[in-house]
């Protein structure tokens, strides 16, 4: 159960979803990621796409247009 | 791991137009509201580039930019947003439950906003391209990293033609794939005549998709089947935009509350489900136009009928129904005739000390005469040990008559 991170400030669409599942791939079962993104585009689809993998996912507003995508796989 | 349980007056199931509007009238009503949006606030309206028909701005605005600004408002009113998404849903009774990853949310009032996803078009190989790998449901998300490209754009309705023209400002090629006969699209008139115009854009007519094809990594073709020959022709893109239509986000709620075939909501004119304290508002609604514009109207109505529905439960509950004998005149301020009988309900009440007295005006909300199945104003309802014992209504109402009702 560890936890990792990833950042991605400064990064647009679909970089951020690329850099996260390359990431998601070498995470065991129970691992966290989070990954920080400042891009509103990437707050649709990293959501998205790690629901869609059956992943619970959380978004914290860390400031004014700054997330943090928190994915359990 | 328990869920940590918090406590609210309501709970707003998606942050899009509706969603904020009904959270901006619940906490300036001063209700402790808590908006749950399962990716970016804003919804559906963010995935538009520019809304030019939102009253208020004549300049236009970008999607995006309207809905930080409506985030803001409600903010300003203490609306607490949180960002993950439901998992389960208890609506039924007083205390209702929405289920979150790590949290139960117990309120009084839902409100479900939750809106629609993309429409997919089901052709083989959708799944593997999806979001990054070549199929997007964004323009304004995915166009600057198709710049000087070709892509092809999926449907003829006013999302699809609109974001098409957007998309000629990076693309080099835009190919749309239209359903219909040559020269006939669903959008509006003025998006069809600037894309028919627009030279980097060109239409496919009677087409569908047959399949989607690429690599491990990456879209590279769309084949499009010809809906009038049967030909299939592979036509190769960098991304393909999908715009052909919406789904309601309705499946959490499904048997629950009443919905069409498609699944969208029945309400009626308050917003109202079937279950009381339930409230629908925005796309995810069965109705005649899906804009901001309508959004707003129903968040609106929806967060005024919440503020209400708890108004007059809180009322119910603690003065209306009781164990002591009461009598409770349910009237409409507005009308002069139920203003008369007031008054001699009043001198009636004097004569009567031991019954307690109540008056319950609906003139603005009649939900208090809908619990007591009051259908007439004036109305005197006797409640003894919880429950209504009888009415006596309009012309009937005399002192007698009450005489009769409670017994003397």
């Amino acid at each position: 159960m560890a936890e990792f991170e990833l950042d991605c400030m400064g990064e647009a669409c679909p970089v951020p979803l690329m850099k996260t599942e390359k990431k998601m791939n070498t995470l065991s079962a129970g691992d966290v990621l989070v990954v920080h993104i400042d891009h509103s585009c990437a707050m649709k689809n990293v959501p998205e796409w790690a629901r869609k993998q059956g992943y619970n996912v959380e978004v914290e507003e860390v400031d004014d247009g700054e997330w943090d995508v928190i994915i359990e796989k | 791991m328990d869920k940590k349980v918090e406590n609210y007056d309501v709970v707003i199931i998606g942050g899009g137009a509706a969603g904020m509007t009904a959270g901006i009238y619940c906490g300036r009503a001063r209700l402790k509201t808590l908006i749950i949006e399962k990716a970016l606030v804003g919804g559906l309206a963010t995935y538009t580039n520019e809304i030019e028909n939102y009253p208020g701005f004549p300049e236009g605005s970008t999607g995006l930019g309207l809905m930080e600004l409506f985030q803001k408002q409600a903010k300003k009113f203490g609306v607490t947003f949180k960002l993950t998404d439901v998992r389960d849903v208890r609506l039924e009774g007083k205390d209702k439950v929405v289920e979150t990853f790590r949290n139960e949310f117990h309120c009084k009032v839902v409100i479900i906003a939750s809106g629609g996803k993309p429409r997919l078009t089901g052709a083989p190989n959708e799944d593997k391209y999806l979001y990054d790998k070549g199929i997007s449901f964004c323009a304004t998300c995915d166009a600057a990293a198709n710049t000087g490209k070709t892509v092809m754009v999926i449907g003829s309705g006013d999302a699809a033609i609109e974001e098409g023209i957007f998309l000629t400002k990076f693309a080099s090629r835009v190919i749309v794939s239209v359903l219909h006969d040559e020269g006939v699209m669903d959008c509006n008139e003025i998006a069809k005549g600037e894309a028919m115009r627009n030279e980097k854009m060109e239409f496919l007519w009677n087409t569908t998709v047959a399949e989607f094809k690429g690599d491990d990594e990456h879209l590279h073709a769309v084949a499009l089947k010809n809906s009038k020959t049967g030909e299939i022709t592979d036509v190769p893109v960098d991304t393909c935009f999908v715009f052909i239509g919406y789904l309601p986000n309705t499946e959490l709620f499904r048997g629950m509350i009443d919905m069409t075939r498609g699944g969208y909501v029945i309400t009626n004119e308050k917003m109202e489900t079937r279950i009381p304290g339930v409230f629908c508002a925005g796309d995810v609604r069965d109705k005649f136009l899906k804009q901001v514009a309508t959004a707003v109207g129903d968040g609106a109505i929806a967060g005024y009928a919440a503020e209400k529905y708890i108004a007059e439960s809180e009322m119910f509950e603690n003065q209306i129904m009781g164990e002591t004998p009461r009598l409770v005149y349910v009237y409409n301020a507005a009308s002069a005739g139920d203003r008369e009988t007031l008054s001699m309900m009043e001198q009636y009440e004097q004569c009567h000390c031991d019954l307690q007295f109540i008056k319950a005006d609906v003139y603005k909300s009649n939900g208090i005469a809908q619990r007591l199945n009051v259908t007439q104003t004036p109305c005197v309802a006797y409640i003894r040990d919880n429950q209504v014992v009888g009415c006596v209504s309009c012309g009937d109402i005399c002192p007698a008559a009450i005489d009769t009702l409670v017994g003397r």
